[in-house]
């Protein structure tokens, strides 16, 4: 393990619940979670326990109904729309499960979208997307547009996109989920060497079993509520 | 700079949609354009103009109008009278008298009718409205064409319209005819009040496309003369249009100022009592003339011009909220990554905006050389406007009209797309 015990994210006595209509539905009940800097983090659970609302939260493009959510010092529960889209810039990066590079744009471009929104000079964002792109192993792949890479590829992208920024936390949602054996392992690989190598918090949301092996510490949501605890030897 | 790269690059990507909603839109910017061109027109010569202000003298109580040529002198002076030198002289003047014939007696149609104004051929350039805005070359060949019928006193400068009627009676084919005009000679047997002036006239020069299509300018002394030489034909009977061949002085007057005085020394004058005379501002005349199309106009100028903005805005409105539509998770990743509310917006509303200010501008520009290089003029035949030219201006309002309904009708999808909520949206896509 890499992380300190130094908790980078910390989850305070969270709820989360949706209304359909007059029906009340609990997504995440009192849940508290700490998070160390470093640590890569899985997250289990059966559809609908609330993985992905706890990481939306985490993330900050959500909000919970009751308690907190700390990043760093920052209380991010508290922020409002504007707030949290100029902090997630900053200090999140997102791995999607497909992906979700736009289209119209090239490797190099979907990189660089969010260094778009830092206000740094043209060869900084040069320098920083080449250097992102060049750890996960697309320097040759610059100027292809997401149609024409594979799968692992693009997940590679996305990769570099959250990375590029330079962030404190990456999440990532069932980032192997839509990739074959093979290039999930080289996802899951490469996950794991930005978590050693750079220290990265991760935070992965993932109902493989194999990919949360590669994780420090799997924790197992049900219903809302943490039921289990594993750390990964 | 990036985002606009990436507003160009989204317009872009589904080519087939943005090309038909381009299309919808330079079709409507059409319409605007066309109907925006016959009201500019209209507004221009209507508006009130506070230097170099033409006057009208016309007959009182008669329409048409015809007066005595015994009053043109005089009226040119604008009435003013020489013991009293406080009296206000035009800058300039131009007395007009109709002549309607036509090229094929036997059988007279609209198409073979040749109005004419038998007026001195100086005057042409510089009081005949309509001819102050000519490029270069047109202006050099009118002042031609002026110079030639000075020296011809059976010349005549024909509009286009008579040039397409003579070249199908023409022997000679079409084409030479309407390529080579100079010299060429018809004759014109008098319709109507006219009858029995006719006359052989030879071209001087042809008018420039647009407001003198259907007119045609010819000596004044040509036209007198045969007025003079016809009672020793006729029994010693003067035509019945000898008294009365004036239809209409236009003079010009510095200011306003000069315009009432010139005016009331015209209307009390006991010169002009028997017909009685009235002098009006061109823009007032042209004004009461198009007073019978007040309707059509307005249909024009608001439910029309409504009409058209409106469906141009639903159009790009539609277009931009598919797309939104589509594009919802992209938006939501978008947010994710860092983008505000407002400058999602700006991206949504950049790019149907470049869409309506690039059909808009095209569509303005296809209308401006299909009207006036292709079809020398919209044909819209209301009062003395036959054709009316689309103004360079128009390229502006193709660029205005397309960009603000663009900008319109993408607020909505625009707002939309600010609201999407990623929470929301990856919950649905997972």
């Amino acid at each position: 393990m890499t992380h300190t015990d130094t908790p980078i994210v910390r989850v305070e006595h969270v709820h989360k619940f949706f209304r359909r209509g007059s029906e009340r539905l609990d997504v995440l009940q009192d849940l508290t979670l700490d998070v160390p800097e470093g640590e890569f983090l899985g997250l289990m659970g059966p559809s609908g326990s609330g993985k992905t609302t706890l990481l939306n939260l985490i993330a900050g493009i959500d909000s919970p109904s009751e308690g907190d959510v700390w990043v760093q010092d920052e209380r991010i529960s508290a922020m409002g729309e504007g707030q949290l889209a100029h902090w997630r810039t900053r200090h999140v990066g997102f791995v999607f499960q497909f992906y979700h590079l736009l289209p119209v744009l090239s490797a190099y471009e979907n990189v660089e979208l969010p260094l778009l929104l830092l206000g740094l000079s043209a060869a900084r964002r040069r320098e920083q997307v080449l250097n992102a792109l060049d750890l996960v192993g697309l320097s040759d792949r610059i100027r292809h547009r997401p149609g024409q890479l594979s799968g692992g590829q693009q997940q590679r992208v996305g990769i570099a996109r959250a990375l590029v920024t330079d962030p404190v936390l990456i999440v990532a949602d069932e980032p192997t989920g839509d990739l074959d054996a093979r290039s999930a392992e080289e996802i899951l690989d490469l996950l794991g060497a930005v978590s050693k190598s750079l220290k990265k918090t991760i935070l992965m949301v993932t109902h493989d079993p194999r990919a949360a092996r590669r994780a420090d510490r799997i924790l197992h949501l049900e219903k809302g509520q943490l039921v289990e605890q594993a750390t990964v030897v | 700079m990036k985002l606009l790269s990436l507003i160009v690059k989204n317009v872009g990507r589904n080519l087939l949609r943005s090309a038909l909603t381009a299309l919808g839109t330079m079709v409507l910017v059409l319409v605007v354009t066309l109907v925006w061109s016959v009201l500019h027109l209209i507004d221009l010569v209507t508006e009130e103009k506070s230097h170099d202000v033409k006057a009208f003298i016309s007959e009182r109580w008669s329409v048409p109008s015809r007066l005595p040529y015994s009053y043109a002198s005089s009226l040119c002076e604008g009435a003013a009278r020489a013991d009293h030198p406080e009296d206000i002289h035009p800058t300039d003047a131009m007395a007009w008298q109709f002549y309607g014939g036509t090229l094929d007696p036997k059988n007279p149609s609209m198409k073979s009718m040749v109005f004419c104004i038998a007026c001195d051929p100086r005057k042409v350039p510089t009081m005949m409205s309509g001819l102050e805005g000519l490029s270069a070359t047109e202006d050099a060949e009118l002042h031609r064409s002026v110079e030639r019928l000075l020296a011809k006193r059976d010349g005549i400068i024909l509009g286009r319209n008579h040039l397409l009627a003579l070249s199908q009676k023409s022997k000679d084919g079409k084409q030479s005819m309407l390529e080579d005009p100079l010299g060429r000679k018809f004759s014109l047997s008098g319709f109507s009040n006219f009858k029995g002036l006719d006359f052989d006239f030879e071209i001087c020069g042809v008018f420039p496309p647009g407001r003198y299509d259907t007119l045609a300018v010819i000596n004044r002394d040509y036209y007198n003369a045969a007025l003079d030489a016809y009672p020793p034909s006729h029994a010693g009977v003067p035509h019945p249009m000898a008294d009365r061949s004036l239809s209409l002085v236009v003079i010009k007057v510095d200011d306003m100022q000069a315009y009432n005085r010139v005016a009331e020394q015209i209307t009390t004058s006991l010169r002009f009592q028997n017909p009685q005379v009235k002098c009006e501002t061109e823009s007032s005349g042209v004004g009461s003339f198009l007073d019978a199309y007040r309707d059509l106009l307005w249909i024009m100028r608001v439910p029309l011009t409504l009409a058209c903005l409106g469906t141009l805005a639903l159009v790009l409105a539609n277009a931009i909220s598919i797309s939104v539509r589509e594009r919802r998770t992209e938006m939501a990743v978008l947010k994710v990554l860092g983008f505000r509310p407002g400058q999602i917006m700006f991206l949504v509303i950049g790019e149907s905006v470049l869409l309506g200010l690039l059909a808009g501008f095209t569509g303005a520009g296809l209308t401006y050389m299909t009207i006036n290089w292709g079809f020398h003029g919209l044909s819209f035949p209301m009062g003395f406007f036959p054709v009316f030219m689309i103004p360079i201006n128009a390229l502006w309002w193709g660029v205005a009209v397309g960009t603000g309904a663009a900008l319109a009708g993408s607020l909505v999808p625009a707002l939309s797309a600010s609201r999407v909520k990623p929470a929301e949206v990856f919950s649905k896509v997972a």
